[in-house]
């Protein structure tokens, strides 16, 4: 399962080598073929403008990344929570899975449509579309890992003396972590497009999305490209951020021994 | 009689149905303390079902089971138990799992975690106390399950296949080393195993159980000197005993298949 060892230099220098050739390739097919500026502008130009419009877009990131950061960890615990209950009993898991099922068939922009009605233009109804975003791949994965444990391990752990709660804390609750963060890195980066698609449907908040929106209004092409910038940044910043928490949650999963700053490590 | 010491583990007409299946027809054997005892049969014999009823994990249809003359029906963690797979928690360290017990009771205390060391440097695992499973090999994993199970400090010891998913030559050397662990902590041994060569080398006494209800056949003693080396395999008496336990194991197969 873990990636082939390659080393660091060449994990840097060959994602450095196709983004610069993504570049230049931009930028030479816009100066070779006289494409207008506001039709495509130049990376040249784009640059310019986040230059030019450096403050707003910095608060834009700032309030789209809080979106998505209040939003993501409100979705993954209330998702995880919910996983839990499912597991805990038959009635509840029976009642509640079909209208997850619904409501997953139900697309995020049309609810967030209705969301702007109910909860209106302020950080409220972004946070629940981008919880909505990681809820159910959190809820079937976790749901998963709780139902995957093996039997005999729950047995073993009871002949043991574990109780309901000693055994979820220690056998169960830690076998989700994997399936946990596979969901989580899914959707890491689309609860940055849910925060986004929040902020077009209205917004006062003034994040990279409304910017993206009125940037496209006025067609002001290398502000709409500043705007798609930032949230591959974001977007970028998200999956990392994911990935960085995994590694100190589940250092088993990377490491063969344990790390010596966990409380774990047994010092003789 | 009266000078029979009481028996370490003691069943007494244990039984159980499954649906109108009788999986184990009543059944009764006592056995000493410090005693060595390995459980061979074809699947279906009854020896799971035993196993778990001794473990308490299994409500037999009847009968009773007692350690040191208590009634434990129906109770499990009264006897320690390991089954073939390990069962280690991957997300722990092998100290960590070793302490599993006290862990699962609230927390490893300091002590607890020392005398969890003790037993990994005994047994050669020192090296590996902040370990995960993952890093081990097979027969490694299986001594941190059984050094788990001797930690939570019960008498008597399960034991289901805890070698067979072992290649052979790990497995020689695991029975080795379990003969030392179990010499140095006297505990009370149930040894569950397909492997008639295994259950032999290693039993003071070996109890041979039959399919169709599940049954004991007849328990035969060894009398092979300990402590017992390779060249136990090829005794005299290693090889009658062995002759015998496949006369019951395959002539009974034979009879029920003709039928």
């Amino acid at each position: 399962m873990q990636p082939e060892k390659q080393p660091l230099w060449r994990s840097i220098l060959y994602p450095v080598i196709a983004f610069a050739l993504v570049i230049s390739l931009w930028w030479g097919s816009v100066e070779y073929f006289q494409v207008p500026r506001y039709v495509m502008p130049s990376p040249g130009d784009v640059w310019a403008h986040i230059m030019s419009d450096y403050a707003t877009l910095w608060q834009g990131f700032q309030v789209t990344f809080m979106e998505f950061l209040i939003g993501f960890v409100v979705g993954a615990f209330s998702g995880f929570f919910m996983a839990v209950l499912m597991d805990a009993s038959k009635t509840i898991r029976g009642v509640l899975y079909p209208i997850l099922i619904v409501s997953q068939a139900v697309p995020i922009i049309a609810i967030s449509a209705a969301l702007t009605i109910w909860l209106g233009f302020g950080l409220a109804p972004k946070l629940v579309i981008v919880a909505l975003v990681v809820f159910f791949p959190v809820v079937v994965n976790v749901l998963d890992g709780l139902r995957s444990v093996d039997s005999d391990l729950l047995r073993l752990a009871r002949s043991m003396g574990g109780n309901s709660w000693s055994i979820f804390r220690h056998v169960k609750m830690p076998a989700t972590l994997t399936p946990l963060f596979s969901a989580l890195k899914l959707s890491a980066t689309f609860s940055v497009t849910g925060a986004v698609i929040a902020e077009w449907s209205a917004s006062t908040s003034g994040g990279i999305g409304a910017y993206l929106m009125q940037a496209n209004s006025r067609l002001n092409t290398s502000g709409t490209f500043a705007a798609i910038a930032y949230l591959a940044v974001l977007g970028l910043v998200a999956f990392l951020l994911v990935i960085l928490v995994e590694y100190l949650v589940t250092p088993w999963r990377t490491k063969p021994v344990v790390p010596r700053w966990s409380t774990r490590f047994w010092q003789k | 009689m009266s000078e029979t010491p009481q028996p370490k583990l003691k069943l007494t007409e244990v039984s159980r149905l499954f649906e109108s299946n009788l999986a184990l027809a009543p059944t009764s054997i006592s056995i000493n303390e410090g005693e060595f005892i390995c459980v061979v049969g074809p699947s279906g014999c009854g020896k799971s079902t035993m196993f778990n009823i001794i473990a308490g994990v299994l409500q037999p249809s009847s009968g009773t089971v007692e350690v040191d003359g208590q009634d434990i029906t129906g109770r499990a963690g009264q006897v320690g138990y390991m089954l073939q797979k390990d069962l280690l928690l991957p997300w722990r360290t092998v100290l960590d799992n070793i302490c599993l017990g006290s862990i699962l009771h609230g927390k490893a205390s300091k002590k607890e975690r020392e005398a969890g060391v003790e037993l990994a440097e005994r047994y050669g695992l020192g090296d590996f106390i902040n370990h995960y499973p993952a890093a081990l090999s097979g027969g490694m994993r299986q001594r941190v399950a059984l050094m788990r199970t001797l930690a939570m400090h019960r008498d008597v010891l399960l034991l289901d296949e805890p070698f067979g998913a072992l290649d052979s030559m790990t497995r020689m050397a695991m029975q080795q080393w379990l003969l030392s662990v179990w010499k140095a902590e006297k505990r009370t041994v149930v040894f569950v195993t397909h492997d008639i060569d295994e259950a032999i080398f290693l039993a003071d006494r070996v109890v041979v159980m039959s399919p169709r209800p599940g049954r004991i056949r007849d328990i035969l003693a060894v009398n092979l000197a300990r402590p017992r080396g390779r060249d136990v395999y090829t005794a005299p008496e290693f090889l009658q005993l062995k002759d015998q336990i496949m006369t019951y194991v395959y002539d009974e197969k034979d009879s029920s298949d003709a039928a």
